[in-house]
């Protein structure tokens, strides 16, 4: 076989694993949306292989909003996951900015404190919570699980916005110290414009990871006005006849914030994603 | 700044000293209260017998012995380990696969990334139900198909029968969890030199050559982290096994992170799971540990 040959052969294989890779990501979506598109009475008659015995419909995407307070789940989940993202993010950057440009005694302890929290299994962490968040009567509320949320970022976070400091050459700061700005003037005006781009990955990676979650929420919320998306989805499955075309239509939905973001900030998305690996 | 007297500037000096504090503070003082805090009372909880309200009944470290005899949580111990595993392997082999094949030249390279990206987008609870679904023994597509094609006669109880429930499970988990893991390797491939291929390649190795003595040891430091993170996470999986199977059949699904949940919130022994959690909370830790050994550079 002769090099081209080779080449063609490599290329030829490379391009069937990936479309074979497509298809494994694309055929259970496509089913997602076709299912979502679909009546009940056609997804109780069609024993599945025929796609749309009486056409595809977007009445699910209608209904949904009268048969569950879907309007206050993505509220509720709005609340929590951006208000804790937010703190969060105020927080990460402060404490980033801080460990990247000055030696304190602590230093050290907490940075390795940031990274053994990695660690910590959410469960353990559960009750604890369960039983703090009922003493202080903020269970069952947006604003607790927002606490709860605050908590799970802030030191992901914090190492995120870390890296993205130590990047920057500290010659600014002495410059800006000399034109007489106060440390936090340094922050924010010269050195955090800067990062704008690590402090945007930062707030999505903080976001998704929030608003994907489901255990805290199951544990945390009981009525159904306080539920978030995620929680509210996973009750639609406890009927006693589950119904799979809006429990998909709102799968759906809960997925359109991520989708929106993977369009239109792609790049800081995968910002997001490596931060963790490919730190130093 | 010349005018200034003495005592100002000493003022000044100590000052500057507490603004490394200033800036730390919130984060250290949110997590004092919001992680040390709890994980500490997590310990607490877990030498009392307590529904949490108004019983709390000291037990000392009875919870921890009883952990290491009980059959139902050490069997899933076993099953966490091989379902993380199982699924680290997966992520590892497809992540692989697909970002050496990304860092080639090929068309329509960002469309296939994009694609090979979406499963991570989809939240835990949203995968799970497709899956379920997709998975219905009675009215489910798989099945459906298969039968359509005669290549079985009764439909399959994927997440019903104890065969098939763990296989599907580690599946599941692996498709939804690979993209992450893929996209870490390829941002760690795309910092290697490409002149080290090229001085590879007129030494006369072969691609596999290649891979093995520039891509790997270069990958090496990218590789423990993502290897510690990816097997911490999946250690401590629990959404995507409890909306699919909850631990069932049986308990042949049944990881140490549902069967602690199920424990703590339907069964109300909540100093039990708490020691269960100290015990998942110590392997974590372990697994970090000994992975940094084992891949320090040599």
């Amino acid at each position: 076989m002769t090099n081209s040959q080779r080449a063609r052969w490599g290329s030829a294989i490379r391009y069937f694993i990936l479309v074979l890779g497509c298809l494994l990501v694309l055929l259970p979506v496509s089913w997602m949306i076709i299912t979502s598109l679909k009546t009940m009475q056609d997804i109780t008659l069609s024993k599945g292989v025929e796609l749309f015995p009486n056409g595809p419909t977007v009445s699910n995407y209608i209904t949904i909003w009268s048969e569950y307070p879907m309007l206050s789940y993505i509220k509720n989940s709005l609340i929590s996951v951006g208000g804790s993202t937010i703190f969060a993010v105020v927080c990460a950057a402060l404490c980033g900015y801080g460990l990247s440009r000055y030696e304190f005694g602590g230093k050290k302890f907490l940075l390795s404190f940031l990274l053994v929290t990695q660690m910590f299994p959410a469960v353990m962490k559960i009750i604890p919570y369960y039983k703090i968040l009922v003493n202080v009567h903020l269970n069952d509320t947006a604003f607790g699980l927002m606490i709860v949320y605050a908590s799970f970022s802030i030191p992901f976070c914090t190492w995120m916005m870390y890296g993205y400091f130590k990047t920057i050459s500290t010659s600014l700061d002495e410059a800006a110290r000399i034109d007489g700005c106060s440390p936090l003037q340094t922050f924010f005006k010269v050195v955090l414009p800067l990062t704008i781009p690590g402090l945007v990955a930062t707030t999505i990676y903080a976001f998704l990871q929030n608003w994907n979650e489901y255990m805290f929420a199951s544990v945390l919320i009981r009525s159904d006005d306080k539920k978030t998306l995620t929680f509210g989805i996973s009750s639609m499955a406890d009927a006693y006849r589950i119904q799979w075309n809006y429990l998909m239509s709102a799968s759906i939905i809960a997925s359109v914030p991520t989708m929106l973001i993977f369009v239109f900030l792609q790049k800081q998305l995968i910002a997001g994603m490596t931060a963790g690996a490919v730190k130093e | 700044m010349s005018t200034l007297s003495p005592a100002v500037l000493k003022r000044k000096k100590r000052l500057s000293k507490l603004t490394p504090y200033g800036f730390v503070a919130p984060a250290t003082i949110t997590m004092l209260l919001l992680v040390v805090y709890p994980i500490l009372y997590g310990f607490y909880i877990s030498f009392f017998d307590t529904n949490l309200v108004n019983k709390w009944k000291w037990v000392g470290l009875t919870y921890y012995g009883k952990a290491f005899t009980d059959a139902s949580f050490t069997h899933s111990l076993w099953m966490t380990v091989i379902f993380t595993t199982f699924v680290v392997l997966g992520h590892f082999l497809l992540g692989f696969v697909f970002a050496n094949i990304l860092n080639k030249p090929i068309r329509f390279k960002t469309f296939f990334r994009g694609v090979l990206i979406i499963p991570w987008l989809f939240p835990d609870v949203v995968v799970a139900y497709l899956f379920k679904w997709i998975l219905n023994t009675q009215s489910g597509i798989l099945n459906a198909l298969l039968m359509h094609l005669g290549l079985i006669q009764e439909p399959i109880g994927w997440l019903t029968q104890s065969a098939t429930a763990f296989p599907c499970v580690i599946f599941v988990s692996i498709w939804k969890g690979f993209p992450l893991v893929m996209i870490q390797i390829l941002a760690g491939i795309q910092t290697i030199n490409t002149d080290m291929y090229e001085a590879a390649s007129i030494d006369g190795a072969n691609g596999w050559q290649q891979f093995r003595y520039v891509t790997l040891p270069a990958l090496k430091p990218i590789l423990t982290t993502v290897l510690i993170l990816d097997t911490v996470w999946v250690f401590k999986q629990f959404t995507l096994i409890w909306l699919t199977t909850a631990g069932g059949p049986g308990s042949t699904t049944m990881v140490s992170a549902v069967e602690i949940y199920k424990n703590a919130f339907n069964y109300f022994k909540y100093g039990y799971a708490s020691a269960q959690s100290v015990f998942i909370l110590v392997i974590c830790y372990l697994i970090g540990v000994v992975f940094r050994r084992l891949l320090k550079d040599d």
